[in-house]
C-alpha cells in the first residue's frame, strides 16, 4: 500500500518524482518508495510536528499588506523535490554562465554602454527603466562584482526542460528556508534522505561570509560586515536575523549607522566602529535619503557617497534592478552571446514586450493565452493569468496595457511541472505545481551555485502562483551527488 | 587525540567496538576549503541592541515575578486569615495601578481576587499585565534574535505563543496554580538558557543588568507595601506570620530564609530582603551584581556610562553603610523609596548614555522578491 497509489497526475505536466504511468523516476526510486510507504497517520503527525517546530523557532514571514506584525509559518510540504545529478550539473553551468553575463551587462550599463550602442531597442528600454540609475555611471564597485547574491527563478516545461522565468539580482530572499527545510528533512526522512545521496546545503553561510569579505575594500581578515534590515516588520525579517547569526555579522538598521568623511560607522556602546561591507536587505531607493527617497528613515545619510568613494561595499550593488527588469529579461541570451561569445545553456520563456508596437498588438489580441506581468511588481502581484482570468479582468488589463505599455510584458502560459505534495486537510498526496529558485554567490573568483534551492509550491489546486504571499508553500530540494 | 586523529571523549573507550564499525564512521577528513581567519575584538554593542537587551531582561523578570507574586497571594488568600482586600489590594499597588484602577473601575474591584488576577494577567489596558510583559519580552527578543541563542529565543517565543493560545486560557480556568507555574518555569528556562547557552559577553551583561534593575524594584515595592500594611498593625501573630510567609514565597525566599534566619518577624524579614547578599532577590545582592555588570560594560577609559556607574556605585556603598541599622517601619519606607528612586535614576542615565533612545520605527517598505 503506497500513498502514491491512484496519484491523479496532471497529464499535460512534467512530474518531478514520477514517470508517466506512475512509477517513481529511476534515480530516486528508493527514496520515493520510502516516503510513499509512510502511513497517512504518520505523515500527518510528522507534518504537524514540522509546522510546530517552525512556529516555535519563529521561522515565519510577515504578510504583505496585512496587519502590522502578523507572522505566519511559510507552509512546508514534507515531500521533497529531488533533482538528479545530471540535471543539476546542467543547471549549475547554465546559472553560472547567466550570472557572469548579467554582471558584465551591469558593468557595461554603468560603464561604456557598448551593447546598448549596438541595440537601440535595448538602450531605450534601459534608459526608460525605473531601476536605471544614471548617477551611478562610472562607479566601479570593490571586487568588481555587482551581483554577489542572486536568486534565479526556474520552471520546468512539459518536456522536462528547465527554463529561466525571472532573475532576482537585488535582494532575493528565501535561502534561509533552504537550510531550515533541510533540518526538517533530516528529522522527518532520515532514511529517504540517506538513500537519495543528497548534497549538503549548510555550506552556504560560510560561502556567503567568504564572498562578502572577498569584495571588501579592506583585507578580508580586517573586514567588519553587517546585515542591514528595514526592521522586524519586514516580510523577511526572520531571514535577516538568520543570516546575520549564521555569518557572525551584526544585524543593523539604518538608525544604528552614520557616515563621516565618506566612511560608514556603527554606533555602539563603546563608540563608533567602522563598517566595510553591508549586506543590505533594503531597496536602493531607501538606502540613503540624500540619494533616493528623501523621506526614508530606514537608510543612512551619505551611504551612497561612501559607496561611490569605495570606502564601503554594498551587496548587492545599487542599480542592479535594471538587469532583472522583466522587460530586459528577453535580452539575456543576447548578453551571453555578446559578452561571453558562448551559446546560452539555459532556456528562457518567450516574452512579448508591450512597449513594442507589433508585440502589443499580439498581446491584446491573445490575452486568453498569455500571462501578463507588470515589469515593476514582484511577489505575484500585478499579474494576469490570461487563460484563467474572467472577461472583466482581461478587459481591465487590456486598458492598463494600452495606457502604459512599457510597464507590461506577456508570456505564453507554461504548464509548470508538478511534484507530489502532501495535503494535510485531504490526508493524501496530489500533484501541485512547483518552481525552483537556486541561489548563486559570486565573488572575484567567479560564481558558486548552492546545490539545492527553494522549491516553491502552489498549494491551491490548479494554481500556478507559488509566491508565499499568495498561498504558496515550500519544499526541500534534494540535489543528488554524482 | 587518538591515533586515528579522531578526538575522543573523556571516558570513551579507545577500542572501536562492533557498534561503531557497523555504523561506518567516516574517517576521511572533511574538505577544508578556503577559510578566512577573523579576529573577534572586544567591541561594543549597537545602542539599539543594548536597549533591547536591557528590556528583554526586564520583561522576562517581570513576567516571572508577576506570576510568582500572584501565585503566592492566591495561597495567602486561600488561607482565609486576611480579608480579600488585604490580600489583593497590595498587588494592584505594587503594579503601580492603584490610581488607574480606582479611577476607572472603582474601589470594590480590589476586593475581588479573580478580578485582580484577571486584570494583572490578561488586561491590555494594564501596562504591566503578564500577557503584555511576555509579549514585550518576546518582541524585544525578536529584535535582537541574532544575538540570542536559539534556546533562549525559542523558550520565550514558546511562552508567547502559549499565552496567546487557547491552551493557556484553559489552564487558567481549570488549573490556576499550573498556569502560574507554567509561566514561571518558562521564564526561568529563558534565564537559565541565557547563562548556559550564550557567550558571557556584553549581550548577557546588558540583559542581566535589565533583569537585576527590575528585580530591585520588585523586591523594594513588595517589601514596602507589606510593611506598610502589616508591620505596625495589631494583627494576630498567626496572621502576621502568614503575611511574611506569603511575602517570602512571593520572592522565592521562604526556604533560604528558614535555613538562615528562622523566626518570622517584620524586622528580620525586612533585613533579610534588604541586606542578605547571598540571597539573589535581596536588594543588596541585586545592586551589587548590577554594579559588577555595569563595571564590566563601562571600561575606565570610556566616558559614556560613567555617570550611571557612579550613581549605582553610590547606591551600593550606601546600602552597605545602612545595612547594619535597625529599621522602623517609617525609616524602612524612606530607605526603600531611596532605593527605587536611585535605581530608576540609574536606568535613565543608562538610557541616555548607552542605549541611545531612538525615534519610533517607521513602517518599512517591502522589497523582498
Amino acid at each position: 500500500m503506497s500513498l502514491l497509489d491512484g496519484y491523479p497526475a496532471v497529464p499535460a505536466a512534467f512530474d518531478e518524482l514520477l514517470q508517466p504511468g506512475g512509477l517513481p523516476r529511476e534515480a530516486f526510486r528508493r527514496s520515493v518508495e520510502l516516503i510513499a510507504g509512510i502511513s497517512a497517520e504518520e505523515l500527518s503527525h510528522r507534518q504537524a510536528l514540522a509546522e510546530l517546530t517552525l512556529l516555535h523557532q519563529g521561522v515565519t514571514f510577515n504578510v504583505y499588506k496585512d496587519e502590522r506584525g502578523t507572522e505566519k509559518v511559510f507552509p512546508f510540504c514534507l515531500i521533497p523535490r529531488i533533482v538528479s545529478a545530471a540535471d543539476w550539473s546542467h543547471l549549475e553551468r547554465g546559472l553560472g554562465q547567466r550570472i557572469v553575463a548579467l554582471n558584465h551587462f551591469l558593468d557595461d550599463v554603468y560603464g561604456e554602454q557598448r551593447l546598448l550602442e549596438q541595440n537601440p531597442l535595448l538602450k531605450e528600454l534601459v534608459m526608460g527603466a525605473a531601476a536605471y540609475r544614471p548617477t551611478l555611471r562610472g562607479v566601479v564597485p570593490a571586487g568588481k562584482v555587482r551581483v554577489q547574491i542572486a536568486g534565479i527563478d526556474l520552471i520546468r516545461d512539459p518536456d522536462g526542460v528547465f527554463r529561466v522565468l525571472e532573475d532576482n539580482l537585488r535582494t532575493p530572499s528565501g535561502v534561509s528556508y533552504v537550510m531550515e527545510n533541510r533540518v526538517l528533512s533530516k528529522r522527518i526522512h532520515p532514511r529517504a534522505l540517506d538513500a537519495a545521496r543528497v548534497r549538503r546545503v549548510d555550506d552556504y553561510p560560510r560561502r556567503l561570509a567568504d564572498t562578502l569579505r572577498a569584495v571588501s575594500p579592506v583585507s578580508p581578515s580586517e573586514t567588519t560586515m553587517v546585515v542591514m534590515t528595514p526592521g522586524p516588520f519586514n516580510s523577511a525579517y526572520f531571514e535577516h536575523t538568520f543570516l546575520a547569526q549564521q555569518i557572525g555579522a551584526e544585524l543593523v538598521q539604518g538608525q544604528d549607522m552614520y557616515v563621516d568623511d565618506d566612511t560608514l560607522y556603527l554606533r555602539t556602546t563603546r563608540g563608533p566602529r567602522r563598517i566595510d561591507v553591508v549586506y543590505r536587505r533594503i531597496d536602493d531607493a531607501f538606502l540613503d535619503p540624500d540619494d533616493g527617497n528623501p523621506e526614508s528613515l530606514l537608510g543612512v545619510r551619505g551611504l551612497m557617497r561612501a559607496w561611490k568613494a569605495g570606502k564601503v561595499t554594498l551587496v548587492n550593488a545599487p542599480g542592479n534592478g535594471v538587469a532583472d527588469d522583466k522587460a530586459i529579461y528577453p535580452f539575456v541570451h543576447e548578453m551571453i552571446r555578446y559578452y561571453l561569445g558562448e551559446e546560452p545553456i539555459l532556456e528562457q520563456v518567450p516574452t512579448y514586450l508591450c512597449g513594442r508596437e507589433d508585440h502589443r498588438k499580439y498581446v491584446v489580441g491573445n490575452l486568453d493565452k498569455l500571462v501578463v506581468k507588470a515589469v515593476d511588481e514582484a511577489g505575484g502581484y500585478g499579474m494576469l493569468m490570461g487563460p484563467q482570468a474572467s472577461l472583466a479582468e482581461r478587459a481591465e488589463f487590456r486598458a492598463r496595457i494600452e495606457a502604459t505599455p512599457r510597464r507590461y510584458i506577456a508570456q505564453p502560459l507554461i504548464e509548470l511541472s508538478t511534484c507530489p505534495t502532501w495535503l494535510p486537510e485531504r490526508r493524501r498526496i496530489e500533484p501541485r505545481r512547483v518552481d525552483l529558485r537556486p541561489y548563486i554567490l559570486t565573488g572575484p573568483e567567479g560564481p558558486w551555485v548552492l546545490p539545492g534551492g527553494l522549491t516553491r509550491v502552489a498549494l491551491v489546486e490548479g494554481s500556478y502562483v507559488v509566491n508565499s504571499s499568495q498561498g504558496g508553500g515550500s519544499k526541500d530540494t534534494w540535489v543528488q551527488k554524482e | 587525540m587518538s591515533q586515528t586523529g579522531i578526538p575522543k571523549l573523556v571516558g570513551q573507550s579507545q577500542s572501536q567496538g562492533h557498534h561503531a564499525q557497523s555504523q561506518g564512521l567516516n574517517m576521511n577528513p572533511l574538505p577544508a576549503g578556503p577559510r578566512t581567519i577573523v579576529r573577534t575584538p572586544q567591541v561594543g554593542l549597537i545602542s539599539r541592541v543594548a536597549d533591547c537587551c536591557v528590556w528583554f531582561g526586564r520583561y522576562v523578570e517581570r513576567s516571572e515575578s508577576t506570576a510568582r507574586e500572584l501565585q503566592a497571594t492566591r495561597h495567602l488568600a486561600l488561607d482565609g486569615e486576611l480579608t480579600a482586600r488585604q490580600c489583593w489590594f497590595p498587588m494592584i499597588v505594587i503594579a503601580g495601578e492603584a490610581r488607574p484602577v480606582h479611577d476607572k473601575h472603582g474601589d470594590a474591584v480590589v476586593e475581588d481576587g479573580e478580578w485582580v488576577q484577571s486584570y494583572l494577567v490578561w488586561e491590555d489596558e494594564c501596562g504591566v499585565s503578564l500577557r503584555r510583559s511576555v509579549r514585550a519580552a518576546r518582541e524585544n527578543a525578536r529584535a535582537i534574535r541574532d544575538v540570542l541563542s536559539g534556546e533562549v529565543w525559542e523558550s520565550i517565543n514558546q511562552l508567547h505563543l502559549w499565552i496567546g493560545a487557547d491552551a493557556a486560557r484553559i489552564e487558567w480556568d481549570t488549573h490556576r496554580d499550573s498556569f502560574y507555574r507554567h509561566v514561571r518555569q518558562s521564564a526561568q528556562l529563558s534565564l537559565g538558557h541565557l547563562r548556559s547557552t550564550m557567550l558571557h559577553d556584553c549581550v548577557l551583561d546588558f540583559i542581566w543588568l535589565g533583569m537585576l534593575l527590575e528585580r530591585i524594584g520588585q523586591t523594594a515595592r513588595l517589601l514596602d507595601v507589606h510593611h506598610h500594611a502589616f508591620a505596625s498593625s495589631s494583627a494576630h501573630p498567626v496572621v502576621e506570620t502568614a503575611v511574611w510567609v506569603a511575602l517570602l514565597r512571593g520572592l522565592s525566599g521562604y526556604e533560604p530564609y528558614l535555613k538562615n534566619v528562622g523566626a518570622l518577624t517584620a524586622e528580620a524579614v525586612a533585613a533579610f530582603l534588604v541586606s542578605e547578599v547571598r540571597f539573589p532577590r535581596s536588594i543588596a545582592y541585586c545592586v551589587k551584581a548590577a554594579r559588577e555588570r555595569l563595571t564590566a560594560l563601562v571600561p575606565p577609559d570610556q566616558t559614556a556610562g560613567q555617570t550611571a556607574l557612579a550613581r549605582l556605585r553610590a547606591l551600593d556603598d550606601w546600602l552597605r553603610a545602612v545595612s547594619s541599622e535597625r529599621w522602623e517601619s517609617g525609616s524602612l519606607h524612606q530607605m526603600l523609596t531611596h532605593v527605587v528612586d536611585e535605581s530608576a535614576a540609574v536606568f535613565d542615565l543608562l538610557g541616555r548614555d548607552l542605549l541611545g533612545y531612538a525615534p519610533a520605527p517607521t513602517p518599512p517598505p517591502d522589497v523582498e522578491t
